[in-house]
């Protein structure tokens, strides 16, 4: 079990240097960038842009560049803000956004499996039924409904129709107003909590079916244990490798989601700042949230494989199981 | 599993062509079904949008006396021309750049789906020919890489990137519709790579690969004459649920501002402007819109897990 962790968080690391390594020269291959960004077209000339690259370290080969942004990170220095916050350290933006999404994130996943485990385990074991057919039914215009669509619905109704100040959006610290802060988070949470509880929940339905069709599971029914210990230990348990992969999946495609709903709800978190950062050209702050996004994905899949080795003793004893 | 048998299904002598048989599993499923109709409708509307659409999509109309953009469904403007599902904040009508809105969605899908499919087919069937070798570890490394990205964290940095609008790379002029096809292509391609890598690798193992090979086939030959028709349910199956992520990406990047650009139309650009007519009550502006792009991922999604189950009977018995 040690020597697969260690094996697949170095492949992790590896993973995260060569993706800064890309998105690095990527955001650089293309002439023009920040400095036309920055220039205004009446002050446009050949020696003030000569001037801003040679300030801004563009003029430097591209290999040198990255040395000197990876050296620097290693230093804790993510650069400054060209563009959108000019000269603010980028290390200090993102965390005061990360803080925000990082909010938002917990709350739609707790709402996410909140809502998903019941729905999965109600549809598994009253399969082909009502209560199936609704919730299959529920999973299934969740999966298909955008985040977009399904935030603007939300605000018309809460905040158009009931003329809620929290249903429009904004965001309200914690320790300013915990019970606005709450409101403010809600809405998004929702939105971003229904689709993956759809996907969890579909995926939980389909592996408990495959489990409870297990011969383990028929014998332990043939014997007469109780109906609940047999759900938890043997049916859930059985079922969960396929869903913690889908749960893994959500959690590190959470800032895909992020970047529509913190948009759609005026939330200032890392989602919004990368679309932000783009409009302006801001290269150092692009290539922060986009590594950062990487990283996040990164640490979640260790996260799962950790989880994996608790649920299948394969794994855990037989070194690669997979 | 027990099953009870239908009428029919073990007659002697009843020889089905694999088609017949692909529907006879597909047609069982009610829902695929129904994915199947929806898609054939987007496929309608894409087509004949320039007969289907009552007025140009661009063209602006001026509201009668009293009266404002974005007019409700059933309003007339000055001349007393009708809009059925009313107008947008310029004046022009919503059903008709609805119905080339969902044209030019369906062109960025299917347009991105089939270059994704090239790269991601070629990257596979070479990764799983080699396999074993460096060229299968490198390949494959690199697909593992692009998917560590979040895809839609991934299409937005690729924009950023290129730019928003057209771009220029030294002579070529690429235009913005094409730079979105080709941005969720990168996005989307590492997906293709692995189903065609395993299909492949599932493929070498058989008799008839080891004939070809014995009798003296190229490389060439055996992946693109022996292998590639193997491998075509499983590409067909990751393409139609592909449509359902692709639309979905397509038109959040137009929602954020980072895809199709006005005055084209298109169905995440006008919710994005929908936004600021909420207060209005303008709800045809939103609906419409979204209720497109929502019935066409549910329409894909349907018929891509109809299309799994009917050609993947595997997989099928695991979902049942």
């Amino acid at each position: 079990m040690r020597a697969y962790l260690v094996k697949r968080a170095t492949f992790g690391v590896l993973t995260l240097f060569i993706a800064s390594l890309l998105i690095f020269s990527l955001l650089r291959v293309v002439p023009g960038g920040p400095v036309d960004a920055l220039i205004e077209e009446e002050w446009d000339d050949p020696v003030l842009r000569a001037q801003l690259r040679h300030e801004l370290g563009l003029d430097l080969p591209l290999h040198l560049q990255y040395a000197r942004w990876l050296g620097n990170i290693l230093h804790g220095d993510l650069g400054v803000s060209i563009v959108l916050y000019q000269g603010e350290p980028v290390g200090k933006i993102l965390l005061a956004r990360l803080a925000v999404t990082a909010q938002l994130a917990l709350l739609s996943l707790s709402i996410a499996l909140l809502v998903s485990f019941p729905a999965g385990i109600v549809s598994a074991l009253w399969r082909d039924r009502l209560p199936d057919h609704l919730l299959r039914l529920l999973a299934l215009g969740g999966v298909s409904t955008p985040n977009f669509f399904l935030g603007i619905a939300l605000i018309v109704v809460f905040g158009v129709g009931l003329r809620r100040g929290w249903g429009v959006g904004g965001y309200i610290p914690f320790g300013e107003d915990p019970w606005g802060w709450l409101l403010h988070l809600l809405l998004p949470a929702v939105v971003l909590g229904t689709d993956h509880a759809a996907t969890i929940s579909r995926m939980l339905r389909a592996s408990m079916l495959e489990a409870l069709g297990r011969g383990h599971v028929l014998t332990a029914k043939a014997m007469g244990l109780p109906r609940g210990d047999l759900l938890i230990r043997d049916v859930l348990r059985t079922a969960m490798v396929p869903v913690v992969t889908v749960i893994g999946n959500s959690a590190g495609a959470l800032l895909d989601g992020a970047v529509i709903t913190e948009v759609l709800f005026r939330l200032p978190g890392l989602g919004s700042l990368l679309v932000q950062g783009v409009y302006a050209r801001d290269l150092p702050v692009v290539q922060a949230v986009v590594v950062v996004a990487v990283g996040i994905r990164v640490a979640v899949n260790l996260v799962v494989d950790l989880t994996y080795g608790f649920l299948d003793p394969r794994i855990r004893y037989g070194g690669n199981g997979r | 599993m027990t099953r009870e048998i239908q009428r029919g299904e073990y007659e002697l002598g009843a020889h089905r062509t694999l088609l017949q048989e692909f529907w006879r599993n597909f047609r069982r499923n009610k829902l695929s079904l129904i994915g199947g109709v929806i898609v054939l409708f987007y496929a309608f509307l894409a087509v004949f949008a320039p007969l289907l659409a009552p007025y140009d999509p661009i063209e602006q109309f001026d509201a009668p006396r009293g009266m404002r953009n974005p007019m409700p469904p059933l309003s007339r403007d000055v001349d007393g021309r009708l809009f059925l599902l009313g107008t947008d904040k310029f004046g022009r009508d919503i059903l008709s750049r609805a119905i080339y809105g969902t044209r030019t969605l369906l062109q960025v899908a299917v347009g991105s789906i089939s270059i994704a499919m090239l790269i991601g087919i070629t990257m596979g069937a070479v990764a799983g020919y080699k396999a074993g070798t460096w060229v299968d570890e490198l390949l494959m490394r690199a697909v593992d890489i692009m998917l560590s990205f979040p895809s839609l964290v991934l299409a937005i940095a690729l924009v950023g990137a290129f730019g928003i609008g057209k771009i220029k790379i030294g002579p070529i002029v690429l235009s913005n519709i094409v730079k979105i096809m080709l941005v969720i292509a990168i996005t989307y391609s590492p997906r293709f790579a692995r189903v065609m890598r395993a299909v492949v690798l599932q493929e070498m193992a058989k008799d008839y690969v080891a004939a070809a090979k014995i009798s003296g086939a190229s490389s060439a030959r055996i992946l693109l004459a022996e292998i590639l028709p193997n491998a075509i349910p499983p590409i067909i199956v990751q393409a139609s649920l592909m449509m359902a992520t692709t639309v979905l990406t397509t038109s959040s990047l137009s929602f954020l501002g980072l895809g199709l650009q006005p005055p084209r139309p298109s169905l995440g650009l006008m919710l994005n402007e929908a936004r600021d007519f909420l207060f209005w009550g303008a709800w045809w502006y939103v609906v419409v819109p979204g209720g497109l792009i929502t019935l066409a991922i549910l329409g894909f999604n349907l018929l891509g897990d109809g299309l799994r189950d009917a050609l993947d009977p595997r997989q099928a018995r695991r979902r049942r």
